[in-house]
């Protein structure tokens, strides 16, 4: 209850200004709406009545018909000049600047209607004033529906852009006080209760509790977080009390970079989309010719006025350049924030439709396949255990190694041993002594070079390093005391994506690891092929001999692979690496998690078929449609109907993606 | 190369927002514009930008430019 409480005080202190925005667009459709149809409404009637009972209210009047038609026109005046004010303002405006719209089409059409009814006063033609009415309220009905539609699908995007906290309460001197997450510096403490948003990155100095980090990185499980840990900002705390020391803040914070990304993605463009941009920029242009054309055509081959006005109209009102357009973007919205939600940022849209042609995934091996922090694996000791690891650890404790790190670490001791004459043996090893031995420890070649006979230890060598572990050897006084293996850990759930993987792709593993190694760790997590001795320059080749059988997606974390991640088709970065190879990946992955590849491919493919589903029923409906009209067959409230049910259909149906599971 | 984004009003739908670009890169200056219609935004790029004469591309279409940065 306190935490439910807590988080509602959070969030009404946090602002809204996205959802804001489009919340005044739904309600200002919304009043439009309800305000035309109290008027439409009688329209209808007074047209029904009249159509099929042949009734009128001003029957036995003289001039009854003129009567009704002045009603009617008053009725239509408000709903297409006062609620359709701006929709005739745009679209009259665009006809005289030669940048036709949407409203171009809608506005000329219910204005020709709306003066049918002016002239059927004076002149003998059918009046469609009534129409012009009704058309408009459709009209903005359409609308409502299509920006609501469009709100859902912007949903989890807009929810992105309001995530960060907006309040941080730090100490200062001794006092805690409650700033503004823009006024933090880097190194405040921060306090973070429970149920509240760590305001910015940073360090764990004192606490211990659990974070929820599902809206940044799609990982559902709270991760638990103690002194040492770092947390990302934004991320909820869940029960117990943090003391958070700012380390990113602005536009440095992870939250920042994501929303930068996706940010980025709705402005790229799918290739695809460039047809129906081309057809959406001549459309409206070319609807007018066509409804001139018919005009003409009615009137002075058919030789009917009215029927020429009446379907002249029809085909303004029933060709629908909005859903052609918004096909491809809203789809992609979508798709995107589909991705966002569970941690897999679209950077570019058209990395979405080249992923259906990847025939190749190809794999970093550190940090990506593996966790890219090494582990000690295995330790054989002709002593005693805890004095081998004493002995390794206290002089590995002075090195900056990572593989030297991994033994200090599995060691986890309480006081070293001090250690005299220090040495580091460049790239093979250590040596110091402690007390009156002279320790070494290093591979096979220092031993060697050192006169060191390491036969006893021959078989288990062979065995660590045919697991694919690099070993070291430690030996004392001149005689090898035990070995130790070091291996960097696969991560757990790389093996459940290869097995995904492996069914829809060749799989391979890129290393500069010698070919042992790279053997047994591909073949432990299920990769096929492997290319092993590459030097990290040489990656972007190897993608490009890769790419001489297909294209080629390339996962891959560290700095070192930003060329290889761009030279690839599709170029999938870790995200919780560096910062430039986050800018080099097409996709990028906020969690390490390996199975996020799958995800993203499967997403790619949902929202790409999507895609071309809204493009092939846009361009279906117009090219099916406007034909119908233009022959006559439509009366224009139908063709009105049929429009705006064409634009929310797409809007609609790209909604549907969130029901794929990914 | 400058960039700036702008935030519009009063589009809505894919036409609007295919005059927006088109007015916008016919603006001096301006190389490169891509506008999202769902997010009411656009991007201009180019050498040199003129805030003002960008501002009245997209406000002779009648739509209105709320924020520029």
């Amino acid at each position: 209850m306190e935490m439910n409480h807590r988080a509602h005080d959070m969030d009404r202190m946090e602002g809204h200004d996205h959802s804001k925005m489009e919340d005044s667009e739904i309600t200002s459709w919304k009043r439009k709406l309800v305000w035309s149809w109290v008027f439409a409404v009688p329209i209808a009637l007074l047209m029904l009545l009249d159509r099929i009972f042949g009734y009128n209210p001003f029957m036995g009047l003289v001039g009854a018909e003129s009567y009704m038609t002045i009603l009617i026109l008053v009725l239509a005046f408000p709903i297409v000049f006062v609620f359709g004010f701006h929709t005739m303002k745009y679209g009259l405006k665009g006809l005289f600047t030669f940048y036709f719209g949407m409203d171009s089409l809608i506005s000329l059409g219910t204005l020709v209607a709306y003066l049918t009814g002016v002239f059927s006063l004076f002149f003998s033609i059918v009046d469609y004033s009534g129409v012009s009415g009704m058309i408009m309220a459709i009209f903005i009905t359409g609308k409502y529906v299509e920006a609501m539609a469009r709100g859902r699908a912007t949903r989890e995007i807009m929810k992105l852009l309001e995530f960060g906290a907006k309040k941080a309460r730090v100490i200062r001197g001794k006092e805690e006080i409650e700033i503004d997450v823009a006024e933090l510096k880097i190194g405040d403490i921060m306090i973070v209760k429970p149920g509240e948003k760590i305001p910015t990155d940073g360090i764990v100095i004192k606490g211990e509790s659990s974070v929820d980090e599902a809206m940044v990185t799609g990982e559902s499980i709270p991760v638990s977080k103690r002194k040492g840990n770092n947390v990302i900002g934004a991320t909820i705390n869940q029960e117990g009390i943090l003391y958070v020391k700012a380390g990113k803040v602005g536009e440095d914070t992870f939250l920042s970079h994501i929303i930068k990304l996706v940010e980025e993605a709705q402005s790229s463009k799918v290739p695809i989309q460039k047809l129906a941009d081309k057809i959406t920029s001549i459309f409206v242009p070319l609807i007018l010719v066509l409804a001139f054309l018919t005009f003409m055509d009615w009137w002075l081959i058919v030789g009917s006025l009215s029927g020429a006005i009446g379907n002249a109209v029809a085909v303004l009102v029933i060709a629908c350049p909005c859903a052609l357009g918004l096909a491809v973007p809203i789809a992609l919205t979508v798709g995107s924030g589909i991705g966002a939600k569970n941690g897999i940022l679209i950077r570019k849209g058209e990395a979405i439709q080249t992923m259906k042609e990847v025939k190749t995934v190809a794999f970093d091996k550190t940090g990506t396949i593996t966790k890219g922090k090494p582990e000690v694996t295995d330790v054989y000791s002709k002593v005693r255990e805890n004095y081998l690891l004493e002995v390794a650890a206290s002089l590995e404790k002075l090195s900056e190694h990572p593989i030297a790190k991994a033994i200090v670490n599995y060691a986890n001791l309480k006081k070293y041993s001090s250690v005299k004459n220090f040495r580091i043996l460049g790239g093979r090893g250590l040596e110091g002594t402690i007390g009156k031995k002279k320790i070494l420890i290093g591979n096979r070649t220092l031993m060697k070079e050192k006169g060191i006979n390491v036969n006893l230890f021959m078989g288990k060598l062979d065995e660590f390093e045919n697991k694919g572990k690099t070993t070291m050897i430690v030996s004392e006084n001149g005689n090898v005391i035990g070995i130790i293996g070091v291996a960097d850990a696969v991560k757990e759930d790389s093996f459940e994506a290869m097995r995904e993987l492996n069914k829809n792709f060749r799989t391979v593993m890129i290393t500069g690891d010698n070919e042992r190694t790279a053997r047994a760790i591909a073949d432990k997590v299920g990769i096929k092929e492997i290319v092993a001795n590459v030097l990290p320059e040489q990656k972007a080749n190897k993608i490009i001999e890769l790419q001489n059988s297909g294209m080629v997606a390339f996962v891959g974390d560290g700095i070192n692979d930003a060329p290889a991640l761009k030279q690839a088709n599709v170029g999938i970065a870790i995200g919780s690496g560096s910062d430039i190879a986050i800018e080099a990946g097409d996709i990028v992955l906020a969690r390490g998690s390996l199975l996020g590849v799958v995800q993203a491919i499967n997403l790619s493919k949902a929202t790409f078929s999507k895609i071309k589903q809204n493009l092939f029923w846009a361009f279906a409906y117009n090219v099916v449609a406007i034909p119908f009209a233009v022959l006559g067959f439509l009366h224009p409230i139908v063709a009105e109907i049929a429009m705006a049910a064409s634009s929310i259909s797409v809007v609609m149906n790209a909604n549907l993606l969130r029901r794929k599971k990914i | 190369m400058i960039k700036k984004t702008l935030s519009i009003e009063g589009m809505h739908c894919a036409s609007c927002a295919g005059n927006v670009e088109k007015s916008l890169k016919s603006v001096n200056g301006v190389q490169n514009v891509k506008v999202s219609l769902l997010f009411k935004k656009a991007e201009v790029e180019g050498e040199q930008l003129n805030e003002e004469e960008i501002k009245k591309a997209v406000s002779k279409l009648g739509y209105k430019v709320s924020a520029i940065k």
